[in-house]
This record gives C-alpha cells, structure tokens and sequence, in this order.
C-alpha cells in the first residue's frame, strides 16, 4: 500500500519537474561549495576548487596533530619570519600574496592565536603577529578568561547559573585541541543549511498532496468507502510521507556530503569546532556538529512536512499544504527581523535549519534551574509536536465526509 | 443481505436533503430515480459510510453499517457519480491500488483485476494511463474497482452519465451481467437504464421516496393516461401551459405531442400505453429543466 502512495506521488509530472530541480539545485550548490575552498599557490596566483583543496590538504596536513605550546610557538616563529620576508613586506599586492602562499599550511593556526589574544567579541586578523612566543603558550587560557573578563562586564544579561555554565563548558573543552586540515568539512557545514532547505521546501511539494490529492481528484469517494480506506490506508499515507520525507532527505543530504567529502577531503573530522568557531560553547567535533545540523534539519524538515500533511487533510487543499513548509521556513526569518525578542525568535522553527549558526551563538535557556544550549531545547520541542501530531492527522483523515 | 434504512435524515444546514426515509433492501437491483437535487446522491454516499446521517440508522443485516465499519465497506463496490482517479496510472496500476485499499491480498488482487480487465473489455488499454482513456473506458475501469471484492452490495451513482449511446447500452448489459445475487442501487436520472435492469425503481423527490414498485407497478400507479396526437406549430405554446407534455417532435407539417391528461385533450388524440418517461415526467414534471 505504501509502495503505491509513493507511487502516486513520483508519478504527479509537478513531483517529477521538482525532482529534477532538487537533482540540478543539488549539483549547483555541490560546485559552489567546492569552489568555496581556495588555494594561494608559491607565484601568488589564487585557485579555488578541487585542486586548491588538495594542495591545501598537503599543506595543512604538515601541521597535524595536537596544538600544543611547541607547536603555537613554531607557528608565531614561522609567522614572523614571513611577516619580515621580502615578499610580505612589497606594496605588490601579488607579493604579498606569495607571502600568505607560505603561511597557508598553519594559517588556522594563526587565525586562533588572533582570537585568544583579542577581548571577546573582538576580531582583529593580524593581532596573532604581535604575539611573542612566549605569550602564546597562554592561549587556551585566554579563551577562558576573554569569557570572565567579557561576563563581568555585564554586555550581555546572563544569570549566575548561565555565566557559570559558559565557564563550565570552556573549562570542559579538551586542550590543546587536535589539528588536521578541515577546510573540507568547513565549506560542508557552512553551505548544508542552504541545502536543507531546498530540500525541506522540495520535499514540502512531494508530501502536500498525500492527502488533500484524493479530494482534489475526487477519488475521495471510492477511497473512504473501501474496507481499508478509513484505517490501513490512512495509516500508510502517514507512513509514505515519513518515508519521502526521510528517503529524501538521507538521500540527498548523504550524496551532497559525499561529493564534496570526497573532493575536498574528509580530514578533520575529529577536530573541535572551535578552529573555526573559537567562541562556541559546544563541546563538539566538525562530524559531531554535522550530525547534529543534520539532526535539526531534519526535524524541522519532519515539522514542516507534518504540519503540511495536517493542513492538507484538514483542508482537503494541496495548494495551503505546500505553503506551510515555505511559511514556517522562509517567513519566521522575516518575523525575527521585527520580534525583537531572541529568546523567542531563536526557537522558531526555520531555526532547525541554522544548526550551524545557533552553534557560534550563546542563546542559553535556564529551565528547572538546568541551564542549556539553544540546540538541546528547539530539537526535542519540535521532535515531541512531530511525534504527536500523527495520531492527530490519523484522527483528521479518517473522519473525512464527503459532502 | 438486507440493508434497512430507519427515519433516515441527512440536513445540511436549514436544508433537507434526504428525509426520514424508511426502505428495506433485499438482493436484486433497485433503481433510484429522481430529478438533479433529490437527493439521491446524499442518500449513495450514506449508505457508503461516506458521510453520517444526522438521524437514523442504516443496517446491514441488523449491525449499523458506521459500527461496522471495515466489515460492512468489505462488501461495498461503489462507482461514484464523480469517478474519480490518478490520472497518473495505469488501468491496472489503479486497479491493483484499489485492491490493496479494499485488502485483497496481491496474489489474489493480480488476478482479479485481470479478470475484471478482461470482463469489462479494457485488456488491450491495461497498461495506458487512466487519463487517456475515453470517457467509457474510465466509467468501464469505474465498475471494475468497484466489483474488485466480488461486492454484496453494489453502488452505482449515475454510472452511464456522460456516456454515448452505444457505450450506454454495454455499460448497462454490463451492469446487468454483474448484478446477480447480489443488491445493487442504481441512480440515474436517464429513465430508460433504469426500465431495462432494475427489479424494483424508486422514485425520489426532496429527500423521499415518493413511489415505488416494479416497471410495470410504477407506470399503472399513474393515474392520467397518456395521448398521442399531431398538432399545428402555432397551438403548441398554448398546450403545453395547459397539459404536461411528456415527448414533442416537430415535423414539416406539425408537431408530434405525447401528452399526460386524465381528460382526452382532443377529440383526434389517440390514448397510448403509458411509459417510465411519461410516470417520470408525471412525478417530476414542474421540475425537469430547473
């Protein structure tokens, strides 16, 4: 039975122009991503793609292994000797280039020496060149004491119990931290969200019509006056739509990460995030922090998806279910633009999908005395409705009359 | 199988559209006939548990067919007036998908829908998508899902509408080739389907059955009689404001008038055997063309 309520959905020829526009979307979006990777080769010249990760690859790969003050000492020595080269010291623009060409292999290296040694919220991109060997043995424990220094200025309100969360998982982060080359990943988790997206707002257009279809083709009738119309095969439309709606999104979601694993490299993994995200208080590694994207967008994309599935058996209309997803994506970003209240803004639902934005943001919420990230609230909030509101769209279908 | 209707009622707001209608059906084929809004539709679609009366009670066999639910939709075969499909699929594709809903095992649903391809003459069309098949073929592929679970009770709601001649007569051969040992209700509003394959015909008007029997019950129970008689074009205006006119054929020299009267309308008409037309325009005639 299932098979077949796939089946009516992959048939609809609107199903399959969409189909193709997810595969060419997926395509364009797996090429910008890898274009997203850039190299500096030895004459100064940029590339970007493929063969600039792999160069980069080699490069940064000569620095693997664990951070430690030998290692943050050799980077600030290696960083000055080319800060004093010739080629760094030109007006040319192409020789300074070359410059950066030799600093490329330690350059996030660099770029988190700069963050601990600026006031937190601070950036300042050439900060690491004014730091002497001696200091930089100290930068694990500037990222702490940024944090102190920052909470007791008051900027930002946050109770005794937040603050000392936030010190608490600093403290928590396993120093020194582990590097290999992660630009692979980095261009991954950045461009994903887009990718979710789509993907939810596509995967919107396969399901709205599971159920409003049977009333829009009149095959109503013949479907609720038959022995399993008003129970089985309720229960397997329900079912089909899980299945399109996880199908898809492992699916596509699986074969983007795969190209652009597979092309830019697939090193890092186990780094902490915090080589590209230094103020993050979670705790976790570049594939910890994919699979926890992909755990919220999947949520949300299942929100969406039942929410669109419930409008269309209540409404009978495929046209306000496909609008649902579009509305809980696309239009509650707008609504955080005028509700000036982030405490709420970050528990819409299009916030599922910008995993990767909440993971540099410290949106904390103190419930029962426990104090928490944003992502360990807004996926269970939304996970509890998903669960919940089946047997409800079960109820809904199945009462049907036709009139 | 008997189905029974009790005080049946279904309103819709201020309006009434079938009545505290009282039946009992038995095996055979009943034909329901009424006007467009006399609610036999509402009345198909509460017997196929499609919408819920809004009082009274219909049993099957002494259960409420909405308690039985899956059990009593088991023995149902029903074509709607609006047959609707997936345009999308194949003849047996859909035919196939019916079964699953209607809880035909494959095995066994592969085979009955091959039969049923084959009995309603849809063999070579089987693997075309259903929305290029013409208007008979649709209605053919129709019947077909309805009889899938070999049904105890079949519904058909205005099965030959839209149909040409010739597809008419098939269908209705067919419908009467299907209708053995089992109850069939039949509504349309095309007299002459019903005169040829109903044992018993209903007349409905306003949500109740105003009459009902056999052919031959129907047509005495009119009490007018029926004149046949050749009139001047310039005379019919004024007959038919005065005498129901149940068939009008305009000839080069007249018109031909099939008029229902107690009263002979004039002295040259001459009295004919009354018709299920004549009865249908007797019962429904301030109400045929609204």
């Amino acid at each position: 039975m299932i098979r077949f309520e796939i089946k009516k959905v992959f048939s609809k020829p609107r199903n399959k122009a969409a189909l193709l526009f997810l595969i060419v979307t997926l395509i364009i979006v797996s090429i910008l991503t890898i274009n997203n990777v850039r190299y500096v080769d030895e004459n100064g010249d940029a590339t970007t793609g493929i063969t600039a990760a792999k160069h980069l690859r080699e490069l940064k790969n000569q620095w693997a292994g664990y951070v430690k003050s030998d290692v943050l000492s050799k980077a600030i020595e290696e960083n000055t000797a080319i800060n004093n080269s010739k080629e760094a010291l030109s007006d040319i623009v192409q020789e300074k280039d070359k410059a950066y060409a030799k600093k490329q292999g330690f350059s996030d290296i660099i770029e988190m020496i700069s963050n601990a040694f600026v006031s937190f919220g601070e950036y300042d991109y050439y900060r690491a060149d004014s730091v002497t060997t001696e200091e930089v043995s100290k930068a694990y424990e500037k990222r702490i004491s940024n944090l102190q220094e920052w909470l007791d200025t008051g900027e930002e309100h946050f109770s005794d119990a937040e603050k000392d969360f936030l010190i608490g998982q600093y403290q928590n982060l396993e120093t020194p931290f582990y590097y290999e080359y992660t630009d692979g990943w980095q261009a991954l988790l950045q461009n994903i969200s887009t990718v979710i997206l789509i993907l939810a707002l596509i995967i919107g257009f396969f399901v709205s019509g599971i159920f409003s279809d049977e009333f829009q083709l009149k095959a109503d009738s013949i479907f609720f006056s038959t022995k399993l119309g008003r129970n089985k095969a309720v229960r397997s439309k329900i079912r089909a739509g899980f299945l399109i709606t996880t199908l898809t999104y492992i699916i596509c979601v699986f074969l983007y990460s795969m190209i652009v694993l597979l092309l830019l490299g697939i090193d890092g993994a186990s780094c902490p995030i915090q080589w590209s995200m230094w103020r993050s208080f979670y705790n976790v590694t570049y594939f910890q922090a994919y699979l926890l994207i992909l755990l919220g967008g999947y949520v949300g994309t299942l929100f969406a998806m039942t929410v669109s599935m419930l409008v269309s058996a209540k409404t009978h209309s495929t046209v306000v279910a496909i609008m649902i997803p579009f509305i809980l994506l696309c239009v509650f970003p707008f609504l955080s633009r005028i509700i000036t209240l982030p405490q709420i803004c970050s528990l819409f639902p299009d916030q599922l999908l910008e995993i990767f934005v909440i993971l540099k943001d410290s949106g904390l919420y103190e419930i029962g005395g426990k104090v928490m990230g944003t992502i360990a609230i807004i996926i269970p909030a939304y996970l509890v409705p998903c669960i919940a509101l089946q047997p409800l769209l079960y109820a809904v279908y199945r009462r049907a009359e036709i009139k | 199988m008997k189905l029974e209707l009790s005080d049946l009622t279904k309103s819709f707001g201020d309006f009434t559209a079938v009545d505290h209608m009282n039946l009992t059906m038995t095996n055979g084929v009943y034909g329901l006939l009424g006007v467009n809004g006399a609610g036999k539709t509402t009345l198909m679609r509460m017997l196929c548990t499609l919408l819920r009366p809004t009082s009274g009670h219909i049993t099957c066999n002494g259960k409420d067919i909405f308690k039985m639910d899956g059990e009593y939709r088991n023995l149902l075969g029903y074509l709607p007036q609006e047959f609707g499909f997936y345009p999308d699929f194949t003849v047996q594709d859909y035919l196939l998908y019916i079964a699953t809903i209607k809880g035909i095992r494959p095995a066994v649903a592969k085979k009955r829908v091959k039969e049923l391809i084959s009995q309603v003459g849809l063999t070579k069309s089987s693997n075309k998508k259903m929305r290029k098949l013409s208007g008979g073929m649709k209605r053919r592929a129709g019947i077909a899902q309805a009889m899938l679970n070999n049904p105890h009770i079949l519904i058909l709601d205005e099965p030959t509408a839209g149909l040409d001649p010739n597809e008419r007569i098939r269908f209705r051969n067919l419908i009467s080739e299907l209708s053995e040992e089992r109850l069939v209700l039949l509504s349309t509003h095309i007299v002459s389907d019903i005169e040829y394959i109903a044992n018993e015909i209903w007349l409905m008007s306003d949500g109740k059955i105003v009459r009902k029997g056999t052919s031959d019950e129907i047509i005495n129970s009119m009490p007018e009689k029926v004149w046949k008689c050749f009139v001047e074009h310039s005379l019919v205006s004024a007959i038919m404001k005065r005498y129901k006119v149940s068939n009008m054929k305009s000839e080069p020299q007249g018109v031909a008038l099939r008029i229902i009267s107690s009263e002979k309308p004039f002295p040259e008409a001459v009295w004919v055997e009354p018709s299920l037309e004549d009865v249908f325009l007797y019962y429904f005639g301030e109400k045929v063309g609204e």
